[in-house]
């Protein structure tokens, strides 16, 4: 490479000038970093160039002046501004544009961590809910089961006392000492020879004892099954029995005895 | 300010870098558009548009493709190449050679700038008549090399060792004002 013919052949010139295609722009900018003679040759050449139109014209209206700021005015960088406002753009311009990239990645996962967070949170949310949800509904289903055997248990309860053609014999604790406001019903199906009782009134023993309803007939009393005083105004059913003229309830050690105490007599009541 | 710290300032469109730049080399460019255009009010005009020019196109000049005054006086020349160029111009001017620039100085200027006036003269002594009328052609009537060697039938190597030649020799003359 010649040098020397490369500098004198007046490319450099038209370089300063403006003058040369894309190309050629390029190929000088690479020769000038590659040889120093030829960076020197467009040094020297700036200089003259700058140097020739300071010298040989003169300098335009001082109104130009004013006129060019005038216009420039919106560009400008206020004079009183907050040191910030001063900062920000050098800081801006020496960012790459990776960093700009990075800045918005940076953004976008902070975003995404809040959003993740967010809804995280609803989820475990919902999540709670949605069991409470489902233990309330099984709760209710079984609530719904309970009426169901409760109502069926009395439809058929109600059946039997329509179907059947029972005798109401109610026994009372007004002659006892032990439970006078005490009122039990005896239904009884002569035909059938069922028995049922509905407690209408009467006390809750305690756990070791036992309420007994007896049919006394013309074989004495007959144990004919165990009362629950808790479970008021519902039929409970008891044992057959063929020939009575009298019902009763005693108080009985638990699971209920052969023949009753009657010094625990609670309820007595005559068949018709 | 060195060059690094100015085109920095004019990035950050800072008001004292601006007042700077204008303060340094509004002269010189223009005396490039003031070259080509000899009526003093639209080179002015040219100059005003050219230098708003600079202010908001900073972020286009390179580093690598020369210093900032040879971007800027680009700008400026070629603004007014194109204002010469335009429809309402060449009606009413005409343009620019050696001898109107020269003369057009010396009516124009106060006495402070005559000084500056007669350097012109002493600036293009020592030409001879090829390398005149390159400077002519490229400085004053802002032609191309190209529109010169087409314009003229003159070989394009040989219209850019002539320019190499006439700058060579203004390079020297600078020595003498």
């Amino acid at each position: 490479m010649d040098i020397q013919a490369y500098i004198s052949s007046g490319k450099l010139e038209l370089f300063l000038l403006g003058e040369l295609g894309e190309r050629e722009r390029e190929e000088v900018v690479r020769m000038a970093k590659k040889y120093p003679e030829i960076q020197k040759e467009l040094d020297q050449l700036q200089d003259a160039f700058l140097e020739i139109d300071q010298k040989s014209g003169i300098a335009p209206s001082d109104s130009v002046k004013n006129k060019i700021f005038k216009t420039l005015e919106a560009d400008l960088v206020k004079e009183v501004k907050s040191p910030v406002r001063e900062v920000s753009p050098a800081k801006v311009i020496p960012m790459q544009p990776w960093k700009t990239y990075f800045a918005a990645a940076c953004i976008a996962a902070v975003l995404a961590t809040f959003a993740a967070i967010y809804y995280a949170n609803q989820y475990f949310d919902i999540d709670q809910k949605f069991t409470a949800l489902v233990q309330e509904q099984s709760v209710l289903a079984e609530e719904l089961n309970q009426y169901k055997v409760n109502f069926e248990k009395t439809d058929v309860q109600l059946e039997t006392l329509l179907a059947g053609n029972f005798e109401k014999v109610s026994m009372k604790g007004d002659g006892f000492e032990i439970e006078k406001d005490a009122l039990v019903d005896v239904w009884w199906d002569k035909g059938a020879n069922s028995v049922f009782v509905s407690v209408n009134n009467l006390s809750s023993l305690e756990d070791q004892y036992d309420y007994q309803l007896w049919a006394i007939g013309d074989q004495g009393p007959v144990g004919i099954g165990l009362v629950n005083a808790d479970q008021k105004f519902s039929l409970q059913q008891m044992e057959a029995v063929a020939s009575a003229g009298t019902f009763a309830i005693t108080i009985e050690p638990k699971g209920g005895s052969q023949s009753p105490t009657l010094e625990k007599l609670v309820v007595i009541g005559n068949v018709g | 300010m060195e060059e690094p710290q100015l085109i920095a300032g004019l990035r950050a469109k800072d008001r004292k870098t601006i007042e700077y730049l204008y303060d340094k080399y509004s002269k010189a460019l223009f005396t490039v558009i003031s070259r080509i255009i000899i009526d003093k009010d639209i080179a002015e005009e040219v100059f005003h548009d050219a230098f708003i020019k600079i202010t908001r196109k900073i972020d286009s000049y390179e580093e690598s493709k020369g210093r900032l005054y040879t971007w800027m006086s680009n700008i400026c020349r070629n603004a007014a190449i194109d204002r010469t160029r335009s429809k309402e111009f060449s009606n009413s001017s005409k343009t620019n050679t050696i001898d109107d620039y020269v003369y057009g100085l010396e009516s124009a200027s106060g006495t402070s700038d005559l000084v500056d006036a007669i350097g012109v003269k002493e600036l293009l002594d020592d030409l001879n008549e090829e390398q005149r009328f390159m400077v002519e052609c490229i400085y004053f009537k802002g032609y191309t090399h190209s529109e010169v060697s087409e314009e003229f039938d003159i070989p394009l190597g040989t219209v850019k060792s002539r320019i190499r030649a006439a700058i060579n020799v203004l390079k020297k003359n600078l020595g003498k004002i």
